[in-house]
């Protein structure tokens, strides 16, 4: 056999017969039928999403009322004012850290090297397996606004106007924090490891959010007021707090005042996080790094 | 070199030298020790993660009110003194809990098991060695909470008496929830299955057993739920004893600790048959060290 040939005939580009919207959809089927293999996970993931609430639920009972009103956010209930922190902090970082555990997952057990020589664009893998996220952390976040809604009567300002607007903060939370975790699933892939950071940014967000408590709270520590008010996610639940305890809607000025804001954090972020990807997607294929954990 | 020889030398019984169990367990506690501080990257976390914890309930204690925590009879601290105790207190055996489980997965995922296994170590030596290592950080994070709790604010109501009696209630803690920890660690030589349970067991006692409220507060149900956990007793006991000054003479003090007691002697022995159940299950499947 003519080695030339034969080295030719390797080199001859295989016309790609799928777009890229088809390798989203196998990528987002492969993985939500492996998640509905994971039974367990998922009864006790709404198990605990269930006693959470109702532990909030408990612990709003010795909180002072006034408090809530004298910080501004009107005549509403603790319970209301921390579900609303809760259910959004808990949907953000599911969606975000799903990005970085998926890869931390495929170069620990060694699948991420076929998955990279496959004809699966890794834009394609990234974005399939995000809405693989987006659609499980949904489910807790319904669940948990459901049942604060319908068995705790949590008084959520809910309508057709309130919930598009609360679907538009919510696509504007996931899109300014999209960058970072694109970023650090770039970075897992070069250093093997780097869960644990989204993990602590999970904490960080949740205490400087003011999930639990009104942010004026904050402002007896400049440094941590001014940390708060440099995260997209303090404007984020800004908006859903004013949306569904105050039934503001898209028109309101402070609602499109923070959605513009979150809307150039997706701006800046989205594109650095697609650089660092690359950087890392690169590297570790000159490297030779690609299957090694 | 003659083989019969070779065969010879190799066929010789080696004396086992008798370690004594304090020592191996010391030597596990180094070892362990040596590994964790490589680590210093998830120390950080850790610690940074408590601190974030206690800060944020700090801030929560700013809108809520003291009157559930004194009607309950813990008079002094308020509602930051009540769930930093609960808080530190939860983590403390909850770090530790999950903390035996993991490592007896990591020697499984790493292939280690047998090998520790067909050393002359006693595996309850190994089990005894872990636990100790693990409530050791575990202490040391707690008392890195404690800290935290002081300087932002948190004030005891204490004796000399008080002190040493809440020194009893965290032993007994430490020992009920040993307890727990092996009895998950032997489900998890069969199952290679474990964090359902210290799961479960981490939000039902976050749920009922009062780590951040009163359990007045809660219906009678889950207040009846709660009272199998010993962690409810030993947080009522502790807070009595740094929140209201009691001590070991009080009732309500000693009804705590005489529970806890009870819960040990009821749990420890079923907790080690488990263990005892799924080590030999895992040994007679030949699958102890596999993952």
């Amino acid at each position: 056999m003519n080695v030339d040939e034969l080295i030719e005939l390797f080199r001859e580009d295989t016309l790609r017969l799928t777009s890229g919207v088809t390798h989203v959809w196998a990528v987002f089927w492969a993985n939500l039928k492996m998640f509905l293999t994971y039974r367990t996970w998922v009864v006790t993931e709404t198990l605990s999403t269930v006693a959470s609430i109702a532990m909030y639920s408990f612990m709003g009972l010795q909180v002072d009322a006034g408090r809530i009103t004298a910080a501004g956010y009107g005549n509403v209930d603790w319970l209301a004012f921390a579900l609303v922190g809760v259910a959004t902090a808990n949907y953000l970082w599911m969606c975000i850290s799903r990005i970085s555990h998926t890869m931390q997952h495929e170069v620990s057990e060694g699948t991420l090297e076929p998955i990279i020589s496959s004809m699966i664009r890794m834009r394609s893998y990234i974005v399939g397996q995000s809405i693989r996220g987006f659609l499980v952390s949904a489910y807790f976040m319904v669940g948990a606004l459901l049942i604060g809604l319908y068995v705790l009567r949590v008084a959520l300002i809910v309508n057709l106007g309130t919930l598009v607007s609360f679907v538009a903060i919510l696509f504007m939370m996931i899109a300014s924090y999209l960058g970072i975790g694109i970023m650090a699933a770039g970075i897992i892939l070069v250093y093997k490891k780097g869960d644990p950071l989204t993990f602590l940014m999970a904490s960080v967000t949740e205490f400087l959010g003011g999930v639990l408590f009104p942010l004026k709270y904050l402002q007896d520590y400049p440094v941590l007021w001014w940390l708060a008010w440099l995260m997209p996610y303090t404007y984020a639940l800004d908006a859903a707090r004013a949306v569904l305890l105050t039934g503001a809607t898209l028109i309101s000025l402070n609602v499109l005042g923070d959605l513009a804001i979150l809307g150039i954090y997706a701006v800046v972020f989205i594109p650095v996080g697609l650089w660092v990807f690359r950087w890392g997607c690169d590297r570790i294929r000159y490297e030779g790094t690609v299957a090694t954990y | 070199m003659d083989p019969a020889q070779l065969v010879k030398i190799l066929s010789d019984e080696t004396p086992r030298r008798k370690t004594p169990i304090p020592q191996v367990v010391a030597s596990f506690i180094a070892r362990d020790f040596k590994i964790w501080w490589t680590y210093k990257f998830w120390i950080t976390l850790d610690i940074s993660g408590i601190l974030i914890f206690v800060a944020t309930y700090y801030l929560f204690s700013l809108i809520t009110s003291p009157q559930q925590i004194q009607e309950a009879g813990y008079v002094a601290g308020g509602y930051f003194t009540f769930a930093l105790i609960g808080i530190a207190f939860q983590q403390y055996v909850f770090f530790a809990v999950q903390s035996i489980n993991m490592s007896v997965r990591e020697e499984q995922w790493n292939g280690t098991m047998e090998t520790v296994l067909s050393s002359a170590t006693d595996f309850k030596a190994f089990l005894l060695g872990e636990t100790c290592f693990y409530f050791i950080i575990s202490s040391a994070f707690l008392f890195i909470s404690f800290s935290v709790g002081y300087l932002l604010g948190a004030s005891f109501y204490v004796s000399v008496t008080s002190l040493l009696s809440a020194l009893v209630l965290s032993a007994l803690l430490i020992a009920s929830h040993m307890a727990i920890g092996v009895l998950s660690a032997g489900i998890i030589m069969k199952t290679k299955q474990g964090n359902p349970l210290t799961w479960a067991f981490s939000w039902m006692t976050q749920l009922v057993s009062g780590v951040f409220y009163p359990l007045k507060l809660l219906p009678w149900y889950l207040e009846w739920v709660g009272r199998i956990f010993p962690l409810t007793y030993s947080l009522d006991g502790i807070r009595l004893c740094l929140q209201a000054c009691q001590d070991l003479t009080s009732s309500a003090v000693f009804s705590n600790v005489a529970s806890l007691i009870v819960f040990i002697i009821v749990a420890t022995p079923i907790s080690l048959y488990v263990f005892k159940i799924g080590y030999d299950a895992a040994r007679r499947d030949g699958s102890l060290g596999q993952y």
